[in-house]
């Protein structure tokens, strides 16, 4: 690893003192809207502007550059225009193209001359812009003698990548470029399967070794971090700069390989947020992959995150999407399955809270229900009322900012999907389950009395919150009639989509995710009947209650692979905590591979697991200043703990810790 | 049919063990070892377990109750809000124990893991040992042993296990008495039926700063193993930590946190530290 460039960058941040202001206060936008400039061109005009007043920056030993140096972009709309776009038209949380895959290897190969041939106005605008810089930068490198760096910004980006540097300094220039352009929650794609041919060529030359490959590797990781605090997101660390591993080739083979390998170990020895790796494996994936994967778990940073082929692909083909596509498919911003270069698809658009509509219709129906199996039948009636309402509320398109740039890095658009969260599925299962064992079944506690309790937080009912909350049966114990409501709910919910069109003819995409909504559907839901108080937070994703009484993660693997995820592909993934204990010597750390092939082989469909220890968290709590470089995993993105909001804080230490 | 009184049941216990397991713990134990880690499993009877971190006071558990299963022990268990009072001690049948194990079989088959029996003492509840690996097999089954039983109980409960870990703690007879409340003959005596029987065992002993890590005693250990497979255990730092929950306290005997033995060089070649 390159130490004095990590600790310039992640340690001291010093490169962060570097940056200015784009001086603006408006006139930007103001001579836009007086001189009535589209929007394409007011993007390209702000991106030519912006990479104009950048200054090339270089450290010492630093292999791939481009670092922002400037701040904040300029507004390109006045006020009073955004305000109209709002009225016109629905906007996707910012306004502007997100969390979509790119197709960097095209263009990587390509390269931005070749892509002029066939670029409109403001692409061949943005493509000066870029070239313009890359000399700036290559005149910077001559001055400071890096005849290394010249050699490569002499060749690209203008002309496709020929070897490995290459290819990661043109894409950084890429992923650069989208993020300058104002495009948010770029993600990286199945990364090994675009770089592994490039890595090859340099090892069969004599180029690289397995060592410099790993160096350079790290400092092309490190770009990832050197802007990241620049970027929009709900907390710092939610950006989208997720990477895929491995993972069925389109013609039958798996894009696992020495490369990919080293990107493991690399994000291992670097032990920063940024890029968030996820794993593709399947059901044969030999254990070995899984030990080298635990030993990147082991470094706390939350990843990698697995997802099971045997389980995505079949699902994405029966959603609709072709094989060719299907098969490259990666990972959004936090654990969406998405399909690069060919879809547009908005993954995040809603989400349906199972806690509350579960609880609804406990309320509304647990006097006058004969039988369980009555209030089953109106849980999922209220199930398709809410998920009608979600439909409609979606239906519509949405407008986006124009990117050109992603436009170039995009094939024909054949997907506009929108994806639909569920959050709290173990809120809504344990809640159910409760009802059916003390109201039903045992008749220990009647409806009035479960009413009661829930109208009034449980304030004067103690014992009933103890029943439900300590006592009851929970989802993560492995019991099969509590699972198989959890089951029942998913298969509602996403049967309740099936032949339900958005604007474009696309499809409504149902999930186990639940991304922020842990904590913003959580504070508008009220006590439940699995004895959750009002306004306390979920379960992350597809995760059993915060407070929930485990027998361990075996049976929470168990209770939340029998679900039919066939049907539920948007994404979501189980997570599991462990005690950094579980990691402490090559025997142990077999043992928590071997638990996740389990999870994959039983037909699970993704999962996260955690190095945790609690009491470093609690410490980080009081002395943030000693506790700079923890890292934790928030949804679906890891950040550091000390820069997260107390809410956030105190929702990863209160998650299920296995100590073994 | 016997009911075997379990303190509890550990999914994933990686210490325990080859493979993946899960470690079940019998309550009741014969030894009265002062560095003792769980001293909710001494006493054979269920009781009553505090966890008292996170406990608001708020009196609830204190009040009358009539519960039948809070009799006797002196608090309401079926009313804390936060589940900080419970009793420990849970009573199943072996067919019901072993239905619940078996649900993992095949996560123990494919890593070569199985099912260990800790306690407490296993040896304490012989015939529901006996019943439970009875109904337990062919899952692999290994037990953790004080080693202090009458002979006929150990041979039988030994007999039907793949692996038994044996604790050695104290050669000498004295020092055994003074620290674990009891004289080591017959854990000796079984140890050397152990040593003739076939099964696949190892010493083990806990390292105890000043007590058990000595020079002396690890000679002695070294004399009783002639050459059998001896594992010696760090000193678990956190080992007083339950105390409270049963409403005890831990030893001011040991006086440090770590034992002075860290690693094995200068002992003999059957010796490994974890």
């Amino acid at each position: 690893m390159n130490q004095n460039l990590y600790n310039f960058i992640v340690n001291e941040k010093a490169h962060r003192a570097l940056r200015h202001d784009y001086v603006d206060n408006g006139e930007l936008a103001a001579d836009y809207c007086a001189r009535g400039v589209s929007d394409a061109d007011r993007v390209a005009d702000r991106f030519v502007k912006m990479m104009a007043d950048e200054v090339p920056t270089i450290f010492e030993g630093q292999q791939i550059v481009f670092m922002r140096t400037v701040k904040k972009q300029p507004k390109i709309y006045t006020d009073a225009e955004w305000e109209e776009i709002g009225r016109k038209h629905k906007l996707h949380e910012l306004g502007f193209v997100s969390n979509l895959t790119p197709l960097y290897g095209r263009t990587i190969a390509r390269g931005l001359e070749a892509e002029l041939e066939t670029a409109n106005e403001f692409q061949k605008k943005e493509i000066a812009a870029i070239l313009d810089l890359t000399d700036r930068y290559c005149a910077e490198a001559k001055k400071q003698g890096r005849e290394d760096i010249v050699e490569i910004l002499t060749k690209i980006p203008r002309k496709g990548a020929e070897t490995l540097r290459e290819a990661m300094q043109f894409f950084r220039i890429l992923h650069y470029s989208l993020w300058m352009e104002g495009t948010y929650h770029n993600t990286v794609g199945r990364f090994d399967l675009m770089m592994n041919p490039y890595y090859e060529a340099d090892i069969k030359a004599g180029r690289l070794t397995k060592e410099s490959a790993l160096e350079l590797i790290e400092d092309f990781f490190l770009s990832f971090n050197i802007d990241n605090d620049l970027y929009p997101g709900v907390q710092q660390g939610d950006n989208g700069q997720s990477l895929v591993l491995g993972g069925k080739t389109v013609d039958g083979g798996d894009s696992f390989s020495d490369f990919s390998r080293l990107c493991l170990i690399a994000s291992r020895n670097l032990k920063v947020i940024d890029p968030k790796i996820n794993v593709r494996v399947n059901k044969d994936t030999p254990l070995e992959v899984y030990e080298l994967c635990t030993e990147l778990t082991e470094a706390g940073l939350g990843f990698p995150q697995y997802s099971n082929d045997d389980i995505a692909l079949p699902a994405l083909l029966d959603l609709g999407y072709a094989y060719e596509d299907a098969v490259n498919y990666g990972m959004a911003a936090c654990w969406e399955f998405i399909v690069p270069g060919v879809s547009h698809d908005i993954v995040n658009l809603d989400s349906l809270n199972f806690s509350k509509v579960v609880n609804s219709a406990i309320v509304a129906k647990i006097e006058t229900a004969k039988t369980f199996d009555e209030l089953m039948d109106y849980v999922r009636e209220v199930i398709r009322f809410d998920v009608n309402r979600l439909v409609e509320h979606c239906y519509s398109a949405r407008w986006f900012v124009p990117s050109p740039m992603m436009d170039m890095l995009s094939g024909e658009i054949k997907y506009n999907n929108y994806g639909i969260h569920g959050t709290a599925i173990a809120s809504g299962t344990d809640s159910l389950a409760a009802v059916k064992k003390y109201v039903f079944d045992d008749k220990t506690v009647t409806p009035e009395r479960l009413l009661h309790a829930l109208g009034t937080n449980f304030n004067d009912d103690p014992e009933l919150l103890h029943i439900l909350r300590v006592e009851a049966p929970k989802m993560g114990n492995d019991i099969d009639w509590v699972d198989d409501i959890s089951a029942d709910l998913l298969d509602t919910f996403s049967a309740a989509f099936k032949g339900r069109k958005n604007v474009y003819g696309g499809i409504f995409r149902a999930g186990t995710g639940s991304a922020m909504n842990y904590l913003w559907q959580a504070a508008e839901t009220g006590a439940t009947a699995d004895g959750r108080l009002r306004g306390e937070p979920f379960g992350t994703n597809f995760s059993c209650n915060l407070f929930s009484k485990i027998k361990g993660p075996v049976s929470v693997i168990r209770s939340f692979t029998k679900q039919h995820f066939d049907k539920v592909i948007n994404g979501g993934p189980l997570t599991l905590e462990f005690s950094s204990l579980a990691f402490r010597d090559d025997e142990s750390k077999k043992k928590v591979a071997e638990l996740v092939r389990y999870f994959i082989q039983r037909g699970g469909h993704q999962l996260q697991l955690n190095a945790v220890n609690l009491e470093t968290m609690k410490d980080a709590q009081i002395h943030p200043e000693n506790h700079g470089h923890l890292v934790v995993r928030i949804w679906g993105w890891s950040a550091y703990f000390v820069e997260l909001e107390r809410d956030y804080q105190n929702h990863v230490i209160a998650r299920q810790e296995y100590d073994v | 049919m016997t009911k075997g009184v379990i303190f509890d049941i550990k999914e994933f216990s990686l210490n325990d063990g080859p493979g993946i397991r899960t470690t079940v713990f019998f309550k009741g134990c014969p030894l009265r070892c002062i560095w003792c880690h769980n001293p909710e499993g001494l006493s054979p009877k269920r009781e009553l377990f505090i966890t008292h971190n996170g406990c608001t006071h708020c009196g609830l558990c204190k009040q009358p109750c009539d519960h039948e299963d809070c009799r006797g022990l002196g608090r309401c268990i079926h009313i804390c809000p936060k589940g900080l009072v419970k009793a420990v001690g849970k009573l199943y049948s072996a067919e019901e124990l072993a239905a619940d194990i078996k649900r993992e079989e095949d996560l123990f088959r494919s890593t070569g893991g199985g099912v260990t029996l800790s306690g407490g003492e296993v040896m304490m509840q012989p015939d529901f040992a006996v019943e439970l690996i009875t109904a337990l097999k062919p899952i692999h089954v290994l037990i953790e042993t004080c080693g202090y039983a009458k002979q006929e109980d150990f041979i039988r409960v030994a007999s039907l296990c793949d692996t038994v870990y044996f604790d050695v703690k104290l050669a000498d007879r004295e020092e055994h008495k003074k620290y674990t409340g009891v004289y080591n003959d017959l854990i000796l005596e079984n140890l050397e039926w152990l040593k003739k029987s076939g099964i696949n065992f190892k010493i083990r002993t806990p390292l105890i700063p000043g007590i058990t890590d000595t020079d002396e005693n690890l000679a002695g250990i070294a004399r009783i193993a002639d050459g059998a497979p001896v594992e010696l255990l760090p000193y678990n730092r956190m080992a007083g930590a339950k105390y409270s929950g049963v409403g005890k306290k831990f030893t001011d005997i040991i006086k440090s946190d770590v034992s002075r033995i860290k690693s094995t060089e200068g002992l003999p070649e059957n010796f490994t530290l974890r």
